[in-house]
């Protein structure tokens, strides 16, 4: 019986509780509704934003608002960053960025042209080819003439390579332009890369071939075969997750010494494709990785770790090469080797310019920009305002504001010195890559036009990472030691620079947009298939020749030639227009 | 019954057998289930670019809370954690009120279009008609650029009303007679009689209903992408975690992203930091999933 | 059940308790062996029912609305889908993308991984959320019991990306299971585990048991606690040890829930997943790691062909609702718990 005293009462508590519940309930409500109202206010706020111009007629006291997407994964920063509110004073304009957040660049792009609202900029990276075909973007050639900065900023061939199939200009593409001098300084591409230990204990030697690279590798790890702290090296190892297979796939062009095409070799002679993963270069290069797999050379784990793992790999300082792009893994893995002092111990990389026999030229480098025409920043036809809005990307490139984009306010980012050269303390560097940071303080409308080179001032870099000082003292003591050695003063000058390649250079700004709905973009995806899962099993296999085979015939099976066909085709065509300007 | 007597014997050892296995495997499924969330914390509290390097384990090698200040310093977060909050609470009684209705209707023996409203239900579960089609509905109904797009669309779960079902088919019709006899209507015999009845089982669907409110994000990125004012916590949190996140394949996307933090360990913080809230909801519900409390009642 | 002497408990004294428990568990029984009673639709009967049937329009309206409704979407599977032509402009191509996907060698291959995967992780994560339930439930200490099933669910809210990273890290060369196979003999040398196919629909069973396994005990303990206990006391007297309790007390006590879910279950095996295989998958082991959601982003959205994707998913549809059609058909036959 007490047992039901019991239970009552506590029912009453509950009771109780439930009301209590209930009242915060209808408190949430209320503060919902509350919010309701201000979000209509704010709902038009947002309108503005797109609209931006409301304000913008108003007079030229307020400063304008525009929104913008991208298509890519990126930092957002804060609603009250300094630097955008300085930026907003010189420019009479703000931008409020979003970026890809937990889907591909497709289905973002795909709920967009569905939902037909979008932001006054976009991006679209992989689905810009969507929006043009919706008709979501408004044609730029006859707005491009009144901003001066943005008419500079490509030069007239350029501006027609970003023609469309009905003939307009619908979007700018922002990087790889460069301004004034070229400021090489660090290789951001692809490259064989060797930790400064290996070479500085073989006396710093001439490394020009693939076996030349190995041979250096394998006997460096038998004399040492451990790391100071104890731990085994990791010979050489291979990122292999996903799209980031290109560390495995992608070698042989370059060891044939052809530039970074991406997926084909083009013939500059000839002016004819050439398909890399079926030369003998190829299969020698897969032949030589499947003998150093075999000596234990090659990390077992090469296939099957994940680009974390990699990382995570390369930071502890025990992998000795490997062959991968700069921002691929330095970034992060610079960070990590310094603040475990293992850059003392000579684990930094540096590239080294191979390639499959002794005497050809490398292309690991090329000077000039890249100009991607695959994508790029638009306006949207939902953006109200388009003039205001050019005017922004135009102020934007302006000096001043170019400047604090990418170098930071005086006194707080980077110091001048006499001569009138940028320069930024230990701090500085250290703070500038700060994410709080970053957030609250640096705005440099990182997908907005922008320019590398050398500054109109003719002293400074565009950017704090291509001033040569800068650069220089940001380095490891084993770096640069390693640089003196070879006579060099920066990762370009360890490779070399060739000249730019021809007008239809990139071609992987074509097959990077190629879909299957054509014969060829169907033999192309089918074809990274098939290497994605026959590489590996080539490298691992006991028997080279037979896998070898194996893979050529399923290759084959894939039916390259018709992708290499339409390669060919856009490369007549990229040569015919380039043709034009001679 | 019968068959059990002629074990009676036995059932002293084989129960003492029992409970040392039983303990033990218990053991082994917290060390288990414990190791990752363990590790999280471990990472969380580590310093990001040390994290990098791999090999922790149980214990942070490198201290910091910088992971956490990181997270708790992001934009909007405030903002993000208040509509957060009123999803889940009113999320949460939305959809436990529509489920409880409609499972209560279903289990009714008489009511008359009991299967078709079943099956109506069970085959939500099953087709769905792509996201952007869904989109366009919500957006001619008014719902993207709003907070009811979080509580309104997915208030009736056929899932959740099945679970409520089957546990309202095991109270017997007697109930329900007897109380129509004293004159009661459906609702009062509902809100009265069978609801009171099916708290373990509404506080199940309510940690349902509530965890998935908690962490859900996509809806806010797809339908209020421009309405900051209706953006989650989870939402912020991921926009932080795929900044640093190295997907770009690119310099500028790689640039644009690294940051001194690290991927591995800020996402380790925002899952502790996200996790904690309803950790601590937990034991509040608790007590209707763990039946030694009422039996341990009755015995008293 | 066990809900009835809850009520019962308050009204009842311990003895008459005891006797109505009685009655109601042999009620149930009869009940469930007879067929429910055929309800006429007659206009004394709607009367009765008219609140009933007024809610159930309200909540009609809303499924047809929120769910039924962007199934005209559907139509994206018979067209060559276009964002910028929308559902009603977009070119219609009939079966054509349908016959893409039936075509294409990957795609049957991609079916047979989804199926596999499906199939066995129900079965591994159904099974183990059973047994797990059960065996907290004959923990006797309280706080034991408490304290396990708080730590057993936690798993549930860490991301795949942690989860599979650990993983990762436990069943890598140096890792702990290698170390500890070497160690005990069972292998000369590390395995590599990734690069077998052999091993990944294995891994992705375990790696799903691992984070779900608590999570999905939550809904078999709300059920234990329907159960009357009293019939423990009752199986007790009768000198019932543990296994038989359970056998005869808590299984049947839960029964009607494990057959819902399990009806419900059989709907999702062609919705294996894709994080988990995303993220545990490598070029090695594609040729059964893939499952249709993977195909759909890869071949499908990937390539701005939003229609593909679409058909997919009809066919997954078709495929869940004929399964739990039978299913339910085996259920009714068997007189136990329907989903409709």
């Amino acid at each position: 019986m007490d047992v039901c005293l019991l239970r009552k009462g506590r029912c009453t508590v509950k009771a109780k509780k439930t009301v209590s519940l209930l009242l915060t309930a209808a408190v949430a409500v209320g503060v919902l509704a509350g919010c309701q109202d201000t979000a209509q206010t704010d709902a038009n706020g947002g309108q503005t934003a797109s609209g931006g111009t409301e304000a913008a007629g108003n007079g030229d006291g307020e400063i304008k608002e525009f929104t913008a997407f991208f298509a890519v994964p990126g930092s957002e920063i804060n609603d009250d960053n300094e630097i955008m509110l300085m930026l907003g004073e010189l420019t009479g304009a703000t931008c409020k960025e979003t970026w890809l957040t937990g889907q591909t660049a497709q289905e973002a792009v795909g709920t967009l042209i569905a939902g037909g609202e979008y932001p006054d900029f976009i991006d679209g990276g992989d689905g810009m080819a969507q929006l043009y075909e919706a008709g979501a973007l408004i044609p730029l050639d006859d707005y491009i003439d009144q901003y001066p900065n943005i008419k500079e900023f490509l030069t007239e061939e350029e501006w027609d390579k970003l023609r469309q199939d009905d003939g307009h200009i619908y979007w700018i593409q922002q990087f790889g332009n460069i301004y004034g001098e070229e400021r090489a300084t660090t290789h951001n591409d692809e490259a064989f890369w060797i930790q400064t230990r290996v070479l500085e204990w073989a006396g710093y030697p001439e490394i020009y071939t693939m076996d030349q690279f190995f041979d250096l590798i394998e006997s460096y790890n038998e004399a040492n075969p451990t790391m100071e702290g104890g731990m085994e090296n990791i010979p050489y190892t291979i990122l292999c997750d996903d799209w980031r297979y290109f560390c495995l796939e992608n070698a042989p062009q370059f060891l044939d010494g052809y530039p970074n095409d991406g997926s084909v070799i083009v013939d500059p002679e000839e002016l004819k494709i050439i398909d890399y993963n079926t030369t003998p270069t190829a299969k020698r290069y897969f032949q030589k990785l499947n003998e150093e797999y075999h000596k234990g050379i090659v990390d077992p784990e090469s296939f099957t770790q994940t680009y974390d793992e990699y990382i995570a790999k390369l930071s502890t300082g025990r992998v000795l090469g490997m062959i991968d792009q700069w921002w691929n893994f330095a970034y992060t893995v610079n960070d990590a080797l310094k603040q475990q002092g293992l850059d003392e111990q000579g684990c930094n990389y540096v590239p080294l310019p191979i390639t499959i026999e002794e005497g050809m030229k490398n292309q690991w480098h090329n000077s000039g920009g890249v100009l991607n025409v695959a994508s790029g920043l638009a306006i949207t036809t939902s953006c109200e305002d388009v003039e205001g809005a050019l005017a922004f990307v135009d102020a934007l490139l302006g000096q001043e504001a170019h400047d604090l984009r990418f170098w930071g306010v005086e006194g707080v980012d980077y110091e001048v010195d006499e001569n009138g050269e940028y320069y930024r303390t230990e701090d500085m560097r250290v703070q500038s890559s700060d994410t709080a940071y970053k957030a609250s303080h640096s705005c440099t409308y990182s997908y907005f036009p922008q320019y590398s080179g050398t500054s109109r001032d003719g002293i400074n870099a565009m950017k704090p990472e291509y001033q040569a000082k800068e650069f220089y003292n940001s380095l490891s003591e084993d770096v640069q030691e390693c640089f003196a050695a070879y006579g060099a003063e920066t990762y370009v000058d360890m490779l070399g620079t060739s000249e730019a390649p021809g007008p239809w250079y990139p071609m992987y700004s074509y097959s990077n947009n190629m879909t299957t709905s054509t014969e060829g973009g169907l033999a192309w995806a089918k074809m990274g298939e098939v290497k994605h899962e026959y590489l590996p099993k080539v490298v691992m296999s006991d028997d080279f020749e037979a896998a070898w085979e194996e893979y050529m015939k399923v290759y084959d099976s894939c039916d390259p030639q018709a992708f290499l066909d339409e390669m060919q085709a856009e490369l007549d065509r990229r040569v015919e227009e380039a043709a034009k300007y001679n | 019954m019968g068959k059990i007597k002629k074990k009676r014997h036995k059932t002293s050892v084989w129960d003492k057998l029992f409970t040392i296995c039983n303990t033990l495997f218990m053991i082994a499924f917290v060390i288990i289930t414990l190791y990752p969330v363990i590790n999280t914390l471990a990472i969380a509290f580590n310093d990001g670019t040390d994290a990098l390097r791999g090999g922790i384990y149980l214990f942070p090698r490198k201290l910091s809370i910088k992971n956490f200040t990181t997270v708790l310093q992001k934009d909007n977060l405030i903002t993000g954690a208040y509509v957060t909050v009123a999803r889940t609470l009113i999320g949460t009684m939305l959809s436990l009120g529509a489920n409880a209705l409609l499972a209560y209707i279903v289990s009714r023996k008489r009511f008359l279009f009991k299967r078709q409203l079943s099956l109506f239900w069970v085959v939500t579960m099953y087709v769905n008609g792509g996201m952007i089609p869904v989109f366009l509905l919500y957006k001619n109904l008014g719902l993207t650029n709003s907070f009811w797009v979080y509580v309104v669309p997915g208030m009736i779960s056929a899932f959740n009303m099945l679970v409520i079902r089957t546990y309202m088919n095991g109270i017997p019709d007697s109930l329900e007679e007897s109380a129509q006899l004293d004159g009661g209507g459906y609702m009062t015999i509902f809100v009265k009689i069978i609801s009171p009845l099916c708290k373990p089982v509404y506080a199940t669907v309510a940690l349902f209903v509530a965890v998935g409110q908690w962490n859900s994000w996509f809806d806010a990125m797809l339908y209020n992408r421009m309405s900051s004012q209706y953006t989650t916590l989870q939402y912020e949190l991921m926009k932080l975690l795929s900044s640093v996140t190295n997907q770009g394949n690119s310099v500028e996307a790689m640039k644009n992203a690294a940051g001194a933090v690290t991927p591995t360990s800020v996402r380790a913080a925002a899952t502790i930091l996200t996790m904690l809230p309803i950790i601590c909801l937990y034991p509040f519900l608790q007590r209707y999933f763990v039946t030694g409390l009422t039996i341990g009642g009755v015995k008293e | 059940m066990g809900v009835v002497c809850l009520f019962f408990r308050i009204a009842s004294s311990e003895k008459e308790r005891r006797m109505e428990v009685g009655k109601a568990s042999m009620a149930r029984k009869k009940k469930e062996k007879i067929h429910e009673p055929k309800v006429k639709i007659t206009w004394k009967e709607i009367k009765r029912q008219k609140v009933l049937l007024i809610w159930a329009a309200v909540i009609v309206a809303y499924g047809i609305v929120f769910y039924y409704l962007p199934l005209a979407g559907w139509v994206m599977a018979f067209q060559n889908y276009r964002p910028k032509d929308g559902l009603i402009h977009s070119q219609f191509v009939g079966l054509a993308k349908f016959q893409q996907l039936f075509s294409d060698a990957t795609f049957l291959r991609v079916i047979r991984n989804t199926l596999a995967m499906g199939v066995i992780n129900l079965a591994a994560t159904f099974i183990m959320a059973i047994v797990f339930a059960i065996l907290l439930n004959e923990i006797k200490s309280k706080g034991g019991k408490k304290v396990v099933q708080t730590i057993s669910y936690l798993p549930h809210f860490l991301s795949w990306i942690i989860v599979t990273g650990i993983l990762h890290d436990a069943l890598s060369s140096n890792g702990i299971v290698n170390e500890l196979l070497v160690r005990a003999g069972i292998f000369d040398q590390p395995l590599n585990f990734f690069a077998h196919p052999k091993f990944f629909w294995p891994i992705v069973a375990f790696a799903n048991v691992w984070k779900e396994t608590g999570w999905n005990a939550i809904i078999y303990l709300a059920a234990i606690t329907a159960i009357d206990p009293s019939l423990y006391e009752a199986a007790g007297i009768d000198g019932a040890g543990r296994f038989a309790r359970i056998r005869y007390v808590t299984l049947p006590g839960i029964k009607p829930t494990i057959i819902i879910l399990l009806l419900m279950n059989v709907g999702n095996v062609l919705n294996a997943g894709f994080e988990i295989q995303y993220l545990l998958g490598n070029g090695l082991v594609q040729s059964v790691s893939q499952t249709i959601d993977i195909y759909v982003l890869k071949w499908g959205i990937s390539q701005n062909d939003f229609s593909i994707g679409t058909a997919a998913g009809i066919f997954k549809s078709l495929v869940s609702i004929i399964l739990i059609v039978i299913a339910n058909m085996i259920a009714k036959r068997s007189g136990e718990e329907q989903l409709f």
